[in-house]
């Protein structure tokens, strides 16, 4: 055979081969490859009546339609996570795909093992951002999708932009994952609560608006008919896990001294109370531009020095009626004022991982890290002396 | 008189034809430019070694694995050194050098002993390729299916030159570089926690354990052989060459490190068929869409050539030892071979584990792999010696 007729049955064979590939599955097959789809944008786990799982999802069923996709909530149930995530295709008539989804949210029944099959055992990445509901992961899908549909929001990743904006320590799937293996046996999730409000329907008047603490929010004036409307979300605390489950909640201010040590934040506001000239100005706030933190441990003293190094700008009219009488006496004041303002979070932060048992600063796996020996013989969190080394640096 | 001319003449055209089955179908013995040599050993030194490897190591040895990557890979770059000085100082292609040194027979015997270490080399990296696409990438897509598609690119691999191989590749290392780039600026801006590596070998036991069932991914240079007589090098090729190892290995071991502090803690949950994203899983958080997933099915070409050149270094040492240089036949055979391997031998994955990390597999790996740069080198020194006495011989006779 000569080399042109080799070269001949060669391209004929990938002609035909390419040929196989790009329509065989769309024309022969009829196979319909987007109304075959589900895209599931969020996933709830709670740990469901005696020993069965709830998986609920948040789920967008694209249609032929145009403008006829919508987004709406299904939850199945399972012995295993493997059954229930079987159960999910059958539930919805179609193949459920779980590689999209950007956010799971973890309920207060549900074990953290499941978390590791959720990886390993589907198709749901590593990357996926993590929310925690303080009751049923469930009850807060439903919530969210409502709210979604109102505010038109088609990503779930509206609420990691959230928390990354307003200094929470947020966590990935690997992340958490990690974190509860590593030595210090803890990790942490943003708790996201909704925000309610009550609208009326068919009266005079109706007022709406978040109120603080998630409950109640609006008022309704002369409204027959008033609906309790989700107007918003709040993501201010973390919900602290150990091996066991969740271990606790960390309120607003405890949750922002985490951020501060173990999160990769770099957005965010300072407010501090600052003492100048004998008097106390209230709530002069900065930008954070940056941050880097770190622990350093010492096997001798037994000692965890938490350092951190801020970057602030401040700004306001507070700050520019300061800056404007002493710029020096100014800096200095307001330095005091986020030092103290950041250790007294770090400081909540510490008193409440002791409360709950658990280390979220990670001070167990540093001693870990560069004293195995000292971890496996002697260490005890308890026992650890905490100092801070914080510095402000004003931009 | 005429008659015996001619029979003499046959003769020699067998002779050539014979000793040219090692070689290509060109009668060019340069085919190969000092450049490709380069990029072929950058690749050599990182594909495979940065596919599945790290994963098998960080199951076995959890936040350790990177370490093991790393004496693999010193020791992939010490049998570097061989085959470069073997390829530096000879003029006579591989197989010429063995049959010269050796005897046609005993040529034979250590070329066949070479190409089932290459061909099994070909498996695994096969394996590899199937386990990455087969159950992540498209993992609705019958494996035994898939491979034909593998099977043609290598099949059209075999039947090329060298010179063809090494152009495909020089051609598609600017991409593989730039995805790499790509990924090794996600790895850095995602801003994970490098510290989890630490501390280092807490459990001696399980890391031993780990690095003596792992070698079978050590040899990845060995393919180099067939650059020896065939490489038209500039005055600074051997330190480009030398370099271009580090770098690959280096980059090997990078991700190697990021996948250890990723899954340090949690070793049990990486996992070759989980999904695409276990393998480099660091997306820019969730913000610019899968850039890692598009990187890293890129990237992962580079495998795609080192298999190919495998393939083909299988398909010399076939050509070789059967003493006909029909690459189309050779090739469909070794297409043939793999698939029957892959589909029916290897239908159960554990079969293949079991293989790679016996200690049988252990033990041979590491002599083939040092075995054959070094086989190169002495053969050369030898048939150089050969050949300088041979000058003389003549010279004296001329004088």
């Amino acid at each position: 055979m000569t080399v042109r007729k080799k070269l001949l049955i060669y391209k004929v064979l990938l002609f035909l081969l390419a040929f196989f590939i790009a329509f065989l599955p769309t024309t022969s097959l009829r196979n319909k490859e987007v109304n075959s789809r589900v895209i599931v944008g969020i996933l709830g786990l709670d740990g469901g009546d005696g020993d069965k799982i709830r998986l609920t999802v948040q789920y967008v069923m694209p249609t032929e339609a145009q403008g006829s996709t919508g987004k709406d909530t299904v939850t199945v149930e399972g012995e295993t996570l493997d059954e229930a995530a079987e159960t999910l295709n059958t539930a919805l008539g179609r193949r459920v795909e779980l590689g999209h989804c950007s956010m799971v949210i973890v309920g207060a029944d549900a074990k953290p093992e499941l978390l590791g099959s959720l990886m390993t055992a589907t198709d749901v990445t590593a990357d996926v951002w993590m929310a925690a509901a303080d009751g049923k992961a469930e009850d807060l899908i439903v919530d969210l999708t409502e709210f979604m549909s109102k505010t038109g929001a088609t990503d779930a990743n509206f609420i990691a932009y959230g928390a990354r904006k307003a200094h929470i320590a947020t966590n990935t799937l690997l992340g958490f994952l990690s974190d509860l293996g590593s030595a210090s046996k803890t990790a942490y999730i943003p708790l996201v609560e909704m925000q309610s409000g009550k609208a009326s329907e068919g009266g005079d008047s109706g007022g709406s608006g978040g109120g603080q603490g998630g409950g109640n929010g609006g008022k309704s004036e002369g409204g027959e008919k008033a609906s309790e409307q989700k107007t918003g979300m709040k993501v201010e605390k973390l919900a602290m896990y150990g091996e066991s489950g969740r271990v606790g909640i960390f309120d607003s201010t405890a949750a922002r001294g985490v951020a501060w040590v173990s999160a990769p934040v770099e957005k965010g506001t300072v407010c501090s109370d600052v003492e100048y000239d004998g008097k106390t100005i209230k709530g002069v706030c900065g930008r954070l531009l940056k941050k880097h933190a770190s622990i350093v441990v010492d096997e001798k003293s037994g000692e965890a020095t938490i350092k951190i190094k801020a970057f602030i700008e401040p700004h306001g009219d507070k700050f520019n009626t300061l800056f404007a009488t002493n710029r020096k006496k100014a800096d200095d004041a307001l330095i005091a004022g986020y030092t103290k303002k950041i250790k007294g979070e770090v400081e909540r932060a510490i008193a409440s991982s002791l409360a709950t048992n658990s280390d979220p600063m990670f001070i167990g796996r540093e001693f870990y890290r560069y004293y195995p020996d000292y971890y496996k013989s002697q260490y005890d969190y308890y026992s650890v002396k905490i100092k801070y080394d914080i510095q402000i640096a004003l931009k | 008189m005429k008659a015996t001319q001619r029979q003499t003449n046959n003769s020699a055209l067998g002779s050539e034809n014979t000793q040219n089955a090692g070689t290509t179908n060109t009668r060019e013995t340069k085919q190969a430019s000092g450049k490709q040599l380069v990029v072929i050993i950058f690749i050599l030194a990182m594909a495979t070694k940065m596919f599945l490897l790290p994963i098998f190591v960080i199951q076995a040895a959890g936040r350790d694995g990177y370490l093991i990557l790393t004496v693999y890979g010193v020791f992939d770059l010490v049998t570097l050194v061989p085959m470069i000085i073997a390829i530096r100082k000879c003029d006579v292609d591989f197989f010429e050098l063995l049959s010269s040194v050796l005897g046609k027979v005993g040529g034979k015997i250590v070329v066949a002993i070479i190409g089932l270490f290459l061909f099994f080399k070909l498996n695994a990296a096969v394996a590899e390729i199937l386990t990455f696409y087969g159950t992540n990438v498209l993992a609705d897509f019958d494996t035994s299916i898939m491979i034909i598609v593998l099977l043609v690119f290598l099949a059209a691999a075999g039947t090329h030159t060298l010179r063809s191989l090494s152009r495909l590749n020089e051609i598609l290392v600017p991409v593989i570089v730039t995805c790499l780039a790509v990924l090794v600026a996600i790895v850095l801006l995602t801003g994970f926690d490098f510290g989890n590596i630490l501390p280092a070998v807490d459990n001696g036991k399980r890391f031993t354990s780990a690095l003596l069932k792992h070698p079978a991914w050590v040899g990845d240079f060995t393919p180099l052989v067939l650059f020896i007589g065939r490489t038209k090098t500039k005055k600074y090729t051997w330190c480009f060459a030398a370099g271009s190892g580090v770098i690959g290995t280096g980059i090997a071991v990078f991700f190697a490190i990021a996948l250890s502090a990723a899954f340090g803690n949690v070793p049990m949950l990486i996992d070759s068929t989980t999904n695409i994203s276990n393998i480099l899983q660091f997306s820019v958080g969730n913000v610019y869409g899968r850039l890692d997933m598009f990187s890293s099915v890129v990237w992962s070409v580079s495998v795609f050539i080192e298999a190919a050149l495998f393939f083909y270094a299988t398909c010399r040492c076939v050509a070789f030892v059967i003493g006909k240089n029909e690459h189309f036949v050779i090739s469909i055979g070794a297409c043939v071979a793999t698939y029957i391997v892959q589909v029916f031998a290897l239908t159960d994955p554990m079969i293949l584990s079991l293989c790679v990390t016996s200690y049988a597999c252990a033990i041979i790996t590491p002599i083939m792999a040092a075995g054959i740069p070094l086989l190169a080198l002495v053969c050369g020194a030898v048939y150089n010696k050969k050949r300088k006495s041979g000058d003389k011989a003549a010279g004296r006779e001329g004088v």
